[in-house]
C-alpha cells in the first residue's frame, strides 16, 4: 500500500489509528492491533512475501535471545547477520551477481528472476543493527510483540526511515502513548499533507521532463539533458522526502516519533554536509555498522580513504542491484576523499562556490542514480557538457528549447520553479512543524492542502495514441 | 481540520456520484451523455455494466465505427460495442469479466488483433494509458480514485453548468464512432508509407507463437470456457493486403498463420465459439480505398464485418483451415503492392 493512495489515506490510517486508540487501555492488545494493521499494509502488494517478513522477525528475535543468553553470542551474531545477507543477496542481488559473470564470460546466463519483496533491505538493515547491538550488550527486548512492531511498524516499513531500536522500543514500550495526544495528531497531519503535496504537487509534475531527458539520452540536446539532471534532482527529494514527511506524520499520530531523514540536503556546503542532509538514517547506519567497524576515522589516511570508498560503495549497492548504482556510490565515495584531502590543505572556499560545486556535484551524479544504463549516463553526461550536440548550447539553441518546455509542459516548469524556490529560500517540513503553533490558520491551510491534494492523487489519463 | 477535509472531500464524491460524468453508476439521464474523447478505458466499463443488451461488440480501434443499432439489426436483440483503441488480450478479459458480471449475453463478438496476444499475457501497449481496473470490478469502496478526483470534479461541474470544455460525443448509440473525422482513400494509405519497409511506420512488436499461444490460454480461452450458454464469434478482421506484406517483410507470416490455425483448433473443441475468418476476401483488402491506414477500414466494411458474422458466413473449423491459409497465401503472392512512385 503506497502513502498516497486512496486506501491507505482513507480507509486504512484513520481504521488503524481508531483501533489502536479504543485498545488504548490495553496496551499489549493496542501493540498487537498495529502488528497486524502493519502486516496487511505490508501484504497488500503482494500477500505471497508475507511469510517471508513473517520468518525474518521470528528467525532474529530467536537469534537475538540467543546472543542474550549465551556466554559468548558471536558465532550466533555471525549466523545471524549472514542469514540477513543470504536473504537480501538471494532477492535482490543474485541475478545481479549471476548477470555480471555471464557479462565477464565466465559462465551462462542463468537468472532466479525472484520478486523483490517490498522492503526487504530496510526490514533486513534494521534487524542486522540490533543483533549487532545485542551482542554489545546495547540492546535487549524481551517483548515478541514490541519486537515485531519495532520492525513491521507501517511508516516506516517500505522506505524507511532506518529505525533505531534504542530510539524505538521505549515509545512502543510507553503505556501514555497509546491515548490520543491531540498535540501530537495535528503536527502529525500538517506533516502528513506537507509530505502529500511534495509528491503529488512538486514531484510527480517533474516526470515528463525527467523522462524527456532520461529515456532519449542518445539523442536529447544540452539544455534538455540539464533540465532533465535538474529536474530528477528536484523528483528524487520531493518524492523521498515527502514520503518520509508523511512516514514521520503517520507515525506521529500514533505518538511515536521517528528519525528525521531530511534536513535541507540541497543547502549543503559541502558533500560531507551533504550527507548529513540527506537520508540521514541510512548514512548514521552505514558510518556506525560499516564505516567504523572499518576502522572509520582511527586509521592510517590511506586507509580512511578506503573506508570511505569502500562504504559508500556498498551504500551505492544497496540502493539497487545495477552497476549504475555503483559508479553513483562509487563517485560520492572518491569525493568524500577528495574532500578530505582538500580539507588537510586548509582551503576555504567561498559560501556560494562551495555550494555551488557541491550542488553541481551532486545533480551530476544523479545521472548515474536515474539512468537506465551506464551507456545512457555517459550519453546524457555528453550531452549535458556539449559534447554531443554542440550547436544546442548556443544562446538561441538555449531559448527556443526553454520556450518549448514551456508550451509542451507548463505544469512541469512551474513544479520545477516552485520546487527550486521551496528547496533553497523554504525553511524545510520539518521545520516548519516545529515553529508551528496551533492555529486556524494552520487548520485551514492544512485541510486546503490535504483536501486538494487527494483530489490530484488520480490520473484520469485518456489514450495517448491519437493517431493510431 | 481533519473534520473540514473530510467534509470536502465527502462533498466532491457526492458531485461527482450524482453527475457521474463516466456512467459508472447509471446512464446518463438527467443530461445529455458525454462521451469524453479517447476516455473509452474510463467509460466502457459503465455502459458495460448499465446499458441492456443480448449482444456484446469487442475489438480494438478498428470495430470503435460500428454502431449499436447496426449489431442489433445484424445479430437481433439489443446490442452494445465496447471495443477500446490498442486493445490487449488482458482487457477483453477484463471487459468481458465486466459483461458477464452484469449481463448474461447471449452473443458476444470478439475481434481479434495479432498485437492484442504480444508480449506476457498480461502485457498492455504503453499509449493506452492506465487501465482504471477499479471501475471494472463492480467494488463501489475502491472507486475513490473516480469520485475523488479533481479531473473527474471539473468534468462534474461541466455538466452542471452545461459548459461545452472539451470535445465529446454525445450520441450514445455510436459513443466512441471516428470514421466521420478521417479521411479514406488510396492515397491516405499510402502516405508517408515505405512500401520496403512498412513497419518503419507502424512499428509493432514482434511476436512468438508460444507468447501469442499463452495469452489466448490465459485470457480468452477461460471466458469461453465458463460461458457456455453464450455464442462467441472469434473473428479475424479484414486488414488490408499491406499488413500481410508487413508480416512477410518481418518474417512475421507463418508465426501468425499458425496462431490462426491454433485459435481455429482450440475453439472449435468447446462447442459455442466459431472463429470467422474474413481475411482473405482479396474484394476488400486489396482496394486500398476502403481505408484510412493500413489497418483501419472504414464504416462500410465494419458493416460488412457485422453482417456476415451474423449471417454465420466465413467460418473457419480445422477441416477448413488450409484451405483459408492456402487462399491467404496466394492472395499475398498475387498482390502487387504500390511501388515507389504510387507512394508519392
Amino acid at each position: 500500500m503506497l502513502f498516497n493512495s486512496y486506501e491507505y489515506l482513507i480507509y486504512f490510517l484513520p481504521i488503524t489509528a481508531l483501533g489502536y486508540f479504543a485498545l488504548g487501555g490495553h496496551a499489549r492488545w493496542a501493540v498487537r492491533w498495529l502488528v497486524v494493521a502493519s502486516l496487511f499494509f505490508y501484504a497488500w502488494w503482494n500477500p505471497a512475501h508475507l511469510p517471508l517478513i513473517g520468518a525474518s522477525i521470528l528467525g532474529n528475535y530467536w537469534v537475538a535471545r540467543r546472543i542474550q543468553r549465551a556466554s559468548s553470542g558471536r558465532p550466533f551474531l555471525i549466523g545471524g547477520v549472514a542469514a540477513n545477507l543470504a536473504l537480501l543477496g538471494a532477492f535482490k542481488y543474485a541475478d545481479f551477481f549471476l548477470r555480471t559473470v555471464s557479462d565477464a564470460g565466465l559462465a551462462p546466463l542463468v537468472q532466479l528472476n525472484l520478486a523483490l519483496p517490498l522492503g526487504i533491505s530496510f526490514f533486513t538493515f534494521t534487524q542486522i543493527a540490533f543483533l549487532v547491538d545485542v551482542h554489545r550488550r546495547k540492546a535487549t527486548e524481551p517483548s515478541f510483540d514490541n519486537y515485531a512492531l519495532f520492525v513491521t511498524f507501517f511508516p516506516h516499513l517500505l522506505a524507511g526511515p532506518i529505525i533505531h531500536h534504542s530510539e524505538m522500543m521505549p515509545q512502543f514500550a510507553s503505556t501514555t502513548n497509546k491515548r490520543v495526544a491531540w498535540e501530537n495528531v495535528g503536527p502529525g497531519l500538517v506533516l502528513l499533507t506537507i509530505g502529500l503535496a511534495k509528491k503529488v504537487f512538486l514531484a510527480d509534475p517533474l516526470v515528463p521532463l525527467v523522462a524527456a531527458g532520461f529515456d532519449h539520452a542518445a539523442t536529447v540536446g544540452t539544455p534538455e539533458a540539464w533540465i532533465a539532471a535538474l529536474a530528477y534532482t528536484l523528483q528524487i527529494y520531493f518524492d523521498f522526502s515527502g514520503y518520509t514527511d508523511m512516514a514521520l506524520g503517520a507515525a506521529l499520530i500514533f505518538n511515536i516519533r521517528l528519525p528525521i531523514n531530511f534536513d535541507s540536503p540541497y543547502r549543503a556546503l559541502d558533500l560531507r554536509d551533504f550527507w548529513h542532509r540527506w537520508h540521514i538514517t541510512l548514512s548514521r547506519f552505514l558510518r556506525e555498522y560499516l564505516y567504523i567497524p572499518l576502522g572509520g576515522n582511527r586509521a592510517s589516511e590511506p586507509r580512511v580513504l578506503a573506508n570511505l570508498l569502500i562504504t559508500f560503495l556498498l551504500g551505492g549497492l544497496w540502493h539497487g542491484a545495477a552497476w549504475t548504482f555503483v559508479c553513483w556510490g562509487a563517485l560520492h565515495g572518491v569525493g568524500l576523499c577528495w574532500l578530505r584531502v582538500w580539507s588537510r590543505m586548509g582551503v576555504t572556499l567561498p559560501r556560494s562556490v562551495a555550494w555551488a560545486a557541491t550542488f553541481t556535484f551532486v545533480v551530476v551524479t544523479w545521472v548515474f542514480f536515474r539512468a537506465h544504463s551506464l551507456a545512457d549516463a555517459e550519453a546524457l553526461l555528453r550531452a549535458m557538457t556539449g559534447a554531443s550536440t554542440p550547436a544546442a548550447t548556443s544562446a538561441t539553441g538555449v531559448r527556443e528549447a526553454l520556450s518549448g518546455l514551456w508550451n509542451a509542459q507548463p505544469a512541469a516548469v512551474l513544479a520545477m520553479l516552485a520546487g527550486l524556490a521551496v528547496v533553497f529560500r523554504r525553511r524545510n517540513s520539518n521545520a516548519l512543524v516545529r515553529g508551528a503553533s496551533p492555529s486556524w490558520l494552520v487548520a485551514a491551510a492544512t485541510a486546503t492542502a490535504l483536501t486538494v491534494s487527494v483530489l490530484q492523487l488520480s490520473n484520469v489519463a485518456p489514450f495517448l495514441y491519437f493517431n493510431f | 481540520m481533519l473534520g473540514a477535509a473530510a467534509a470536502a472531500l465527502g462533498l466532491v464524491a457526492a458531485v461527482n456520484a450524482t453527475m457521474d460524468p463516466f456512467q459508472q453508476y447509471r446512464l446518463a439521464t438527467s443530461h445529455e451523455p458525454r462521451f469524453y474523447a479517447l476516455h473509452h478505458r474510463f467509460i466502457n466499463p459503465g455502459i458495460a455494466t448499465h446499458a441492456a443488451y443480448e449482444t456484446a461488440l469487442i475489438g480494438s480501434s478498428i470495430m470503435e465505427s460500428t454502431p449499436n443499432d447496426i449489431i442489433a439489426a445484424a445479430c437481433g436483440g439489443p446490442a452494445v460495442n465496447l471495443s477500446m483503441p490498442a486493445i490487449s488480450a488482458a482487457e477483453i478479459r477484463t471487459m468481458l469479466r465486466t459483461v458477464f458480471r452484469t449481463h448474461a449475453p447471449r452473443r458476444v463478438i470478439v475481434v481479434l488483433d495479432f498485437n492484442a496476444f504480444a508480449g506476457l499475457p498480461d502485457e498492455r501497449q504503453d499509449s493506452a494509458g492506465p487501465l482504471p481496473s477499479y471501475l471494472y470490478d463492480g467494488n463501489v469502496l475502491n472507486d475513490l480514485p473516480y469520485l475523488l478526483s479533481g479531473t473527474v470534479l471539473r468534468k462534474s461541474i461541466s455538466i452542471l453548468l452545461g459548459r461545452h470544455d472539451e470535445p465529446f460525443r454525445t450520441d450514445a448509440n455510436a459513443p466512441w464512432f471516428w470514421a466521420d473525422r478521417m479521411h479514406f482513400g488510396r492515397q491516405e494509405v499510402l502516405r508517408g508509407l515505405d512500401v520496403a519497409h512498412l513497419n518503419a511506420r507502424f512499428r509493432q512488436p514482434a511476436r512468438t507463437l508460444a507468447g501469442m499461444r499463452a495469452s489466448f490460454e490465459h485470457n480468452v480461452v477461460p471466458l469461453l470456457r465458463n460461458h457456455p450458454g453464450t455464442r462467441f464469434d472469434l473473428v479475424w478482421p479484414p486488414y488490408s493486403m499491406l499488413v500481410w506484406l508487413d508480416f512477410a517483410q518481418r518474417d512475421q507470416l507463418d508465426v501468425t498463420l499458425a496462431f490462426k490455425r491454433y485459435v481455429v483448433e482450440v475453439s472449435h473443441a468447446l462447442g459455442n465459439t466459431s472463429v470467422v475468418d474474413l481475411q482473405a476476401h482479396a474484394e476488400i483488402t486489396t482496394d486500398l480505398d476502403r481505408y484510412m491506414d493500413i489497418y483501419h477500414f472504414g464504416p462500410a466494411v465494419n458493416r460488412w464485418i457485422i453482417e456476415r458474422i451474423c449471417a454465420g458466413e466465413d467460418r473457419v473449423d480445422p477441416a477448413g483451415v488450409d484451405a483459408y491459409e492456402r487462399r491467404l497465401r496466394e492472395e499475398l503472392a498475387r498482390y502487387k503492392a504500390p511501388t515507389a512512385r504510387a507512394v508519392q
